[in-house]
């Protein structure tokens, strides 16, 4: 579904991945995890076009999508839902809503019935909906914030660290928020620092480390701890 | 009493047209974060695209602003191309520069073009069907139609404006835009389109004011100095890409100026508003409106 081929990437001259690759299957849920510098949120902005890939290829659906703007790659079915709980603050809740949907704006009926959809899936959003986006919690800006991706219609949607700065009890929140994205049929890739979190959910891992991938493994075929610890916490390279 | 009245009537039509420039500028700013200073020089040309439509096209009126609305639209087309598209990626000083350099280029192409002589739109309201149908007596105040026409136009086309940025795509993406231009970038906005449409706005509200200006004051090749200078206090006092604040901030601008000639004197008419300039900047930056927000 979504193919990331050996990628190197960065900003000006400084390199920040030196070959990334990673593959997320249709369906699947898979996280990449890393520490702070590592280039987990850079692989994203490569995905969606942010950052210009220097080597390497972004493959979506079988198709090379290197060149193509970043603006025009929502309506490839590819959604970000970026760090820092980031909203259009000075909008309101359904305006920032509306705001996803804006490259099939002409799709009128389409987009009030993903509107309800997202309503309910997040009904604290259907609450706040005149407030100004600016107003709400950490947790309600997170849910915005995928609730806003939703409203693209994505087929692949990306992750970037939605458990950052929130209360343990807001990350099981989001933790099943995610899980129900899955359920939609959605294919995922969460980028996180939040090991146990990634865990719990994803079926695949790989672990990001100097801007190359250093580990990877299904989930569920009994991960050590200590091994992913290791890579994670920067043990020797292997 | 009587005369209180009549100054704050001609505050508020003065005040109208720096609305109208101050808007623009304040858009231009705040969604693309360009510090236009040839902003003024969207009003100049509207002025005289104004006086060549009646004066030398013998266009009627209406055929006559969406000439200039023509003119504007090229212009801010052209600025566009100019001071935006080549420097997306530089930060505000290079629009700044360049700006400069484009408002002098203006000026001088139309001191070639129209001359040194200051000119003046003569407009026969009495052969514009419904203006010259309007009341120019209201108690104590006295408007001719030339210069009522330059509230309510104001009136209108801020009307217009808002419910245009508020309730559609096109100005949900402009206000996406000046929030959070990567997200909005994600959402699908375009940038080009978007600043195209900006520099468009800008300049058909600048150039509507100059023309509707014409014909109560003189156009002249450096007539927008000054008027982006009140435009740019008018900008920091409702703060910086606040276009409500804008609006306010620019009746205020008009009302003080037409106030303290009056009472004061007429050589501090200009002075005033750049006081009110430095106190805002020392005592509250973020605009008499604005509120502190951190940028991210």
């Amino acid at each position: 579904m979504l193919k990331v081929d050996s990628i190197v990437a960065g900003y000006g001259r400084t390199r920040i991945l030196h070959g990334v690759s990673l593959e997320v299957p249709k369906g699947g849920l898979v996280a990449l995890l890393g520490g702070n510098g590592t280039g987990k949120s850079t692989t994203l902005k490569a995905i969606v076009g942010l950052v210009a890939v220097q080597e390497g290829q972004v493959v979506l659906d079988g198709k090379v999508i290197n060149d193509v703007p970043a603006e025009q790659r929502a309506s490839l079915g590819l959604s970000l839902v970026p760090q820092g709980k980031e909203v259009f603050a000075g909008m309101s809740v359904e305006e920032n809503l509306l705001m996803g949907a804006y490259h099939r704006r002409r799709d009128r009926q389409g987009i009030a019935s993903d509107l309800e959809g997202v309503y309910q899936r997040f009904p604290r959003l259907k609450e706040r909906r005149k407030v100004n986006a600016g107003m709400l919690s950490g947790g309600e800006r997170q849910m915005l914030s995928i609730g806003r991706s939703l409203m693209a219609r994505p087929s692949v949607l990306l992750l970037d660290e939605p458990s950052a700065a929130l209360a343990p009890r807001i990350v099981e929140e989001i933790a099943e928020a995610i899980l129900g994205l899955r359920d939609l049929g959605l294919t995922l890739l969460l980028v996180e620092q939040n090991v146990g979190m990634a865990l719990d959910i994803a079926d695949h891992i790989y672990v990001i480390r100097g801007g190359r991938i250093a580990y990877e493994r299904e989930v569920g075929d009994g991960i050590a701890m200590e091994e992913l610890q290791e890579f994670y916490l920067g043990g020797q390279e292997h | 009493m009587d005369l209180f009245l009549q100054y704050m009537a001609n505050g508020v039509v003065i005040g109208s047209t720096y609305v109208l420039v101050a808007v623009g500028l304040t858009l231009i700013f705040g969604i693309l974060g360009v510090v236009n200073f040839a902003h003024g020089e969207f009003y100049m040309i509207g002025g005289y695209a104004g006086i060549v439509a009646i004066t030398v096209l013998k266009l009627p009126v209406l055929p006559a602003i969406a000439f200039v609305l023509l003119v504007a639209a090229v212009v801010g087309i052209a600025a566009e191309a100019i001071l935006h598209k080549p420097m997306k990626n530089h930060d505000a000083t290079s629009s700044i520069i360049s700006s400069f350099g484009l408002a002098v280029a203006l000026q001088n192409a139309a001191l070639v073009v129209m001359g040194p002589q200051p000119q003046r739109l003569n407009l026969d309201v009495s052969k514009i069907p419904v203006l010259s149908s309007l009341p120019t007596d209201f108690g104590p105040v006295f408007l001719p139609q030339q210069r009522l026409l330059i509230p309510i136009a104001t009136v209108l086309l801020i009307a217009i404006l808002y419910v245009v940025l508020r309730y559609t795509w096109t100005g949900r993406g402009l206000r996406a835009m000046a929030q959070h231009a990567t997200v909005a970038r994600l959402c699908g906005v375009r940038v080009e389109r978007v600043a195209i449409v900006t520099f468009i706005t800008g300049a058909a509200l600048a150039g509507t004011a100059g023309m509707l200006m014409s014909s109560v004051f003189f156009v002249y090749p450096i007539v927008g100095n000054m008027i982006a200078l009140k435009a740019f206090t008018v900008v920091i006092l409702g703060g910086m890409g606040n276009v409500a604040g804008a609006a306010v901030a620019g009746l205020l601008l008009g009302i003080t100026e037409s106030l303290t000639s009056a009472y004061i004197s007429n050589a501090m008419r200009d002075v005033v508003g750049f006081v009110f300039v430095i106190l805002v900047l020392l005592f509250r930056p973020q605009g008499l409106f604005g509120k502190a927000v951190e940028r991210s």
